[in-house]
């Protein structure tokens, strides 16, 4: 089945590497394009991935909204028929008020700011800035991102109903749930970038891990976009 | 190289000493035998079937496997002759392998006509199935309703025509349809009478429905299909499939007066 | 290159400097253990203080003892290690990364995080074995307590918890039987490449699917999972605290199969040696990526149906509950949605393994390549389709049980192409009755029963007979053991001497092979003979009507266990005093048949260039074949003398 080309078995040093690192046995005859190609794929590859668990998490709420069980996505508005209250007296859930949208869509604009800006970190990489321009533009990204996890927590605290209050309230939770555990894993990712651009492994046009987060940025920000309209829209 | 004279005939063996004819002997006997088990072992281990459904559930078990017999047959016919005529005597336990075999890459016709026989055999079961399907949607004027009730670990029946009387057994009058409200007070169980021929689930807050047609007399059991905790093996209730009469003398002694008995087992009367 | 005196100097005898490998040094299964109970004790700890008044066992405080484990035993294995470095912008150099690659640390590299697939593929086919180990041991209590109708063996909750864990640990066990070993230590050889596309992710899956398992085994002693393996809400929202337990391994595990997937995909695309185009790709390296690729689709589904879960039990949210807007039917959509793609992410890697068999065994080309390719194409493609054929009798909608009718028959036609492939290799081969071959045969008449009796479940009317009955269980049972499972271990026996260096004993394994076979069909006729009678699924007591049939399936199962353990018998005794085996003893023509037994570490010391597929049986050799490439069996690289003894690695 097989012809040869004989080769050395030596392993290969990348001599613009200094010090980084190349993968022991997988990567040591493989070209610097190569590695890229295949980060490339596999970050598509997740983001793939964590589409199809955007598309369940969409699937979640409009069956519920259109199930409607026991008139409990968002309760019943109080009327004469529906008293909102129980036998006893006590006052019971009647129509859940609707959250803010303010917070929804400040957190869904900030992360599509943090990803033009991790986008940014990318174009001066690309051109080879100093280190410090580098590092500074990921820091910005990196403080929008901070800020809306910030804003995430704070709308935790602000919302007008919690948990048990139905099935619109539990997927509205699910989905700031959702929303912040990716601006977490966003925000490592742009730690990573300020904290790398500054020890200069970014500097002399090494911008692929840049590249790849910033892919990676600019999914997060449209799957926050589309929960965030959902959100909104559909309550 | 050229031969003087003329090459001889090819010598062409009959068909049953070739690999093709021993294949077909082995294909048809195990055929028959799949005839036969399709057609006479449904019956013997079925339950007694007692509704049209019932019977409709039969004919198609006995249908598919008369249809599953020839193609399985197929399949162990080749891998059994494989073994008598193409194994490789003396390799059974040796290290070197047989010499190879043909380079066989593929066969287009033969892969088409795989494709389109699957395809037909497809087609006649979706035909089958969807037909059955959609017969059994039609509603009938006359359809005693039955409101099934599925708790852990048991089940009420309670029927809207005779003053929603609550029963713990399944009384059904012969050859009436029925249609079965289902619905369960907790979690999700399976309401199964199997003789029936139906099942259909007993989810929290929604009714579901299924409807069955009796057409003999007998007992059945009403077991619970659905997992539902701590004591679903225990979750069964008794049913039977009597005479209108009978159905009607049952209703008075869970409580029902005469008259409203009668009208509920009569099938002219109105339902609920 | 030298030509002359000392011979190449193997990567693997590298000698590295005292701090190569950083934290990985002391890192070690038990340091992951030791960091896993104190991880999830101070969880336990500090969640129950929290909730003044919860008690210890509170869905809370369980949750987060969890992912304390988790985490825990993750980090003290050094899971986290590279990214953690990764971030602090303290890259691993190249020694470290040899170190993880398992260098200088001889057998306990097999206990560490070590990148080198061939200790990946390893260490899962032990799990493996350990995983089919405990849940054959709960179907044996199951089949022992079922042996009469109303035995005292068990009591009703033990044995709904059993008959839970006993599903999910098989199901577990059935996803990685295949693509742990024998696509992380079979396929990148086969496919000409040194290792996976990303050797640290690797080692992560492995380990990650191993911080699963405790949690699902605790539910035992959380007051157990009584809602069977796919844990049907509201029945599960209401469970004890083991529930809990159970969401967490289930969304762990489906973490580790996404990235194992996605390292499969993306070293299958980037990773061919030079030559192998995709249309000369092994079907194995095939039937691996369209597995692979149903996972990064069906894994995520799952991960959002159990953190629901979790949500629904520890903190009141109404996805499942009806009184609250909730359903089961989203519960059921939503697990199915997985669920059906996930048992043929089950099914098409051993296929593809099995199919390799029967080309080396039959001596002939595989029949219809490119068929076979669509066929397992369209399956994966039509399995997204059809999981509402588990609900055909929940009620959800009716309008709906037409059309996934029409999808669920519609895959029996690309599966019924596989067959073709199958029957086309054997027709007249030459066949090389060794014992893996043996399962293909097995294979052949398992899975037709098991397929044919889907299509019965696929019709509606029928399956308002046969939903929720051991009809069911029985098709599952010959698909998924007799046709699955038989074809990995068809692929076990035959890459058996690539991975330990040594032959397999056939007396014994023959003599496990007629076992099995057989009691396969007692046992799970008998099943058949259940359901056909209307015993439902999952109960610990039943009518007395299905006596002799639970008689019969019980007998067959304890034959079944006899055949497994000596079959297990026949893979120990074969690892330890088998036979060395030859670098190519089936002598077969993929790559992986090309390099030494043990394989160095970096498979190909010289890199191949494909001109072929691997099926040129009854064809002739190419004209262009290289004397260049080293004998296997005689040396490492080519060099002018060619009678130094074999070097460098070490027989396992």
């Amino acid at each position: 089945m097989t012809v040869t080309t004989t080769d050395h078995g030596e392993p290969q040093k990348d001599p613009q590497d200094d010090g980084r690192s190349i993968e022991a046995v997988a990567g040591h005859h493989e070209s610097r394009e190569q590695r890229h190609f295949k980060e490339r794929i596999a970050v598509w590859l997740f983001i793939g991935g964590d589409l199809v668990f955007l598309l369940m998490e969409l699937f979640y709420w409009f069956y519920l909204r259109a199930l409607n069980t026991n008139g409990m996505w968002r309760g019943a508005e109080c009327s004469k028929a529906n008293p909102c209250t129980d036998g006893l007296g006590n006052a019971i859930t009647g129509e859940i008020t609707k959250a803010n949208p303010a917070y929804t869509l400040t957190i869904a604009g900030l992360t599509v700011l943090a990803a033009f800006l991790i986008w940014r970190v990318e174009i001066v990489a690309r051109a080879q800035a100093k280190r410090g321009v580098i590092s500074g533009s990921a820091a910005l990204a990196l403080l929008v991102l901070l800020g809306a996890v910030v804003v995430q927590c704070i709308q935790f605290g602000k919302l007008p109903f919690t948990t048990i209050d139905g099935s619109y309230a539990s997927s509205f939770l699910y989905f700031m749930g959702s929303t912040l555990g990716h601006l977490l894993l966003l925000t490592f990712l742009t730690f990573a970038l300020w904290n790398r651009g500054r020890l200069g492994k970014y500097d002399g046009g090494h911008w692929y891990q840049v590249r790849l987060s910033r892919i990676f940025a600019v999914w997060i920000a449209i799957s926050t976009c589309v929960l965030a309209l959902v959100m909104v829209v559909f309550a | 190289m050229e031969e003087s004279g003329s090459d001889p005939l090819p010598v062409v063996k009959p068909f049953f000493s070739r690999a093709g004819g021993k294949i077909f002997i082995i294909w048809l006997v195990m055929t028959i035998i799949g005839v036969l088990i399709g057609a006479y072992a449904p019956h013997h281990l079925l339950p007694t079937l007692l509704s049209t459904e019932g019977t409709k559930v039969w004919e198609t078990i006995v249908l598919f496997t008369i249809l599953a017999a020839p193609v399985a047959a197929f399949v162990y016919a080749v891998g059994l002759y494989s073994l008598l005529g193409w194994r490789a005597r003396g390799f059974g336990n040796s290290d070197e392998p047989p010499p190879d075999g043909p380079s066989l890459r593929g066969d287009a016709p033969m892969t088409a006509v795989w494709l389109g026989v699957s395809a037909v055999l497809v087609i006649v079961l979706l035909v089958w199935g969807l037909g059955e399907y959609n017969a059994a949607q039609t509603s009938h004027p006359d359809t005693l309703q039955v409101d099934v009730t599925g708790q852990q670990w048991l089940w009420t029946f309670s029927y809207p025509g005779a003053g929603n009387v609550e029963t713990r057994s399944l009384v059904l009058p012969i050859n009436r349809p029925v249609q079965f409200n289902v619905t369960s007070e907790d979690v999700t169980h399976g309401f199964w009478p199997a003789a029936l021929g139906v099942q259909v689930d007993a989810n929290p807050n929604v009714v579901t429905v299924i409807g069955s047609t009796p057409d003999k007399l007998g007992t059945f059991t009403v077991r619970c299909s659905q997992l539902c905790g701590l004591y679903h093996s225990f979750m069964y209730a008794s049913g039977a499939v009597v005479t209108p009469q009978k159905f009607a003398a049952w209703l008075q002694t869970q409580g029902v007066p005469a008259p409203q008995a009668a009208q509920a087992a009569d099938v002219k009367a109105s339902t609920s | 290159m030298t030509t002359t005196d000392a011979p190449p100097m193997l990567l693997e005898d590298t000698p590295l400097g005292k701090g190569a490998g950083g934290l990985y040094r002391r890192q070690n299964a038990l340091t992951g253990l030791v960091g896993g109970v104190f991880l999830g004790f101070i969880g336990w700890v500090v969640s129950h203080r929290l909730l003044q008044g919860s008690n210890w066992g509170s869905d809370m405080v369980v949750t987060v003892t969890m992912v304390g484990w988790v985490l825990g035993f993750n980090i003290g294995m050094g899971t986290f290690n590279a990214p953690i470095r990764w971030m602090l912008g303290h890259d691993q150099s190249y020694e470290d990364e040899l170190y993880a690659a398992g260098v200088t640390q001889g057998k306990s590299r097999y206990w560490k995080f070590c990148t080198d697939h061939k200790v990946v593929g390893t260490q899962y086919l032990i799990l493996v074995m350990v995983l089919f180990g405990v849940g054959g041991t709960l179907a044996m209590m199951m089949r022992t307590q079922l042996i009469t109708p109303h035995s005292s063996f068990l009591s009703a909750n033990s044995y709904n918890a059993i008959v839970s864990i006993h599903g999910m640990v098989m199901i577990i066990a059935t996803i990685i039987m295949v693509t742990g070993p024998f696509t992380n230590f079979i396929m990148p050889i086969m496919i000409g490449a040194k290792d996976m596309a990303f050797p640290r992710l690797n080692a992560m899956s492995f380990w990650v699917v191993v911080s699963a398992v405790p949690p699902l085994l605790a539910t035992f002693f959380l007051g157990g999972v009584d809602a069977g393996w796919t844990t049907y809400a509201p029945l599960s929202v209401q469970a004890p605290a083991a529930m809990d337990a159970f969401s967490m391994t289930m969304i762990v595990f489906v973490i580790s199969v996404t990235i194992s997937g996605i390292n499969t995909i993306v070293t299958i695309l980037t990773m061919r040696a030079k030559g192998m185009t995709l249309g000369r790709m092994p079907i194995f390296t095939w039937a691996s990526m369209v597995g692979a690729a149903l996972s990064v689709y069906a894994m995520p589904a799952l991960l959002i149906t159990f953190t629901a879960m979790i949500t629904d039990r520890v903190t009141g949210t109404s996805f499942f509950v009806a009184a609250q807007g909730g359903t089961g039917w989203l519960w059921e959509n939503a697990f199915w949605i997985f669920g059906h793609p996930e048992v043929y992410i089950i099914l098409i890697p051993p296929v593809g393994a099995m199919l390799e068999v029967a080309s080396t065994f039959a001596r002939k080309p595989l029949f219809g390549y490119k068929v076979t390719i669509a066929a397992f194409t369209a399956v994966a493609g039509l399995s997204v389709m059809v999981w509402a054929h588990h609900m055909f009798t929940t009620g959800w909608a009716p309008d709906l049980a037409g059309p996934f009718m029409v999808t669920t028959e519609l895959i029996s036609i690309p599966t019924g192409i596989i067959f073709l492939c199958i029957i086309g290799t054997i027709w007249r081969g030459s066949i090389w009755t060794r014992l893996p071959m043996f399962f293909v045969y097995l294979f052949l008449w398992d899975f037709i029963i098991g397929g044919v009796t889907g299509i019965y479940l696929s019709d509606v009317p029928a399956d308002n007979f046969f939903h929720g009955d051991m009809f069911v269980t029985a098709h599952f049972h010959y698909t998924l053991l007799g046709g699955a499972m038989i074809a990995a271990v068809a692929g076990l026996c035959y890459w058996f001497p690539k991975i330990s260096g040594k032959m397999l004993n056939e007396r014994i394994g023959k003599t496990a092979f007629w076992i099995i076979a057989i009691a396969i069909q007692i046992t799970y006729f008998g099943q058949f003979w259940e359901g056909f009678q209307g015993m439902p699924r999952r109960v610990a007591f039943y009518d007395p009507i299905f006596l002799h049939a639970n008689q019969m399936t019980t007998v067959g199962a304890y034959f079944l266990m006899l055949g497994f353990l000596v079959l297990l018998y026949c893979l120990i005794d074969g690892w330890r005093h088998g036979k060395p085996a030859p670098a190519n003893p089936w002598h077969a023509k993929s790559l992986e048949w090309k390099v030494p037994t043990p394989v160095p570490l970096v498979n190909f010391l010289v890199d191949p260039v494909v001109t072929t597929d691997p099926y040129g049986y009854g064809e002739p050799e190419p004209d262009n074949l290289s004397t260049d490439f080293p004998d296997p069996d005689r040396e490492l690289v080519p060099t002018l003398s060619s009678d130094r003894p074999v070097t460098g690695g070490e027989v396992l």
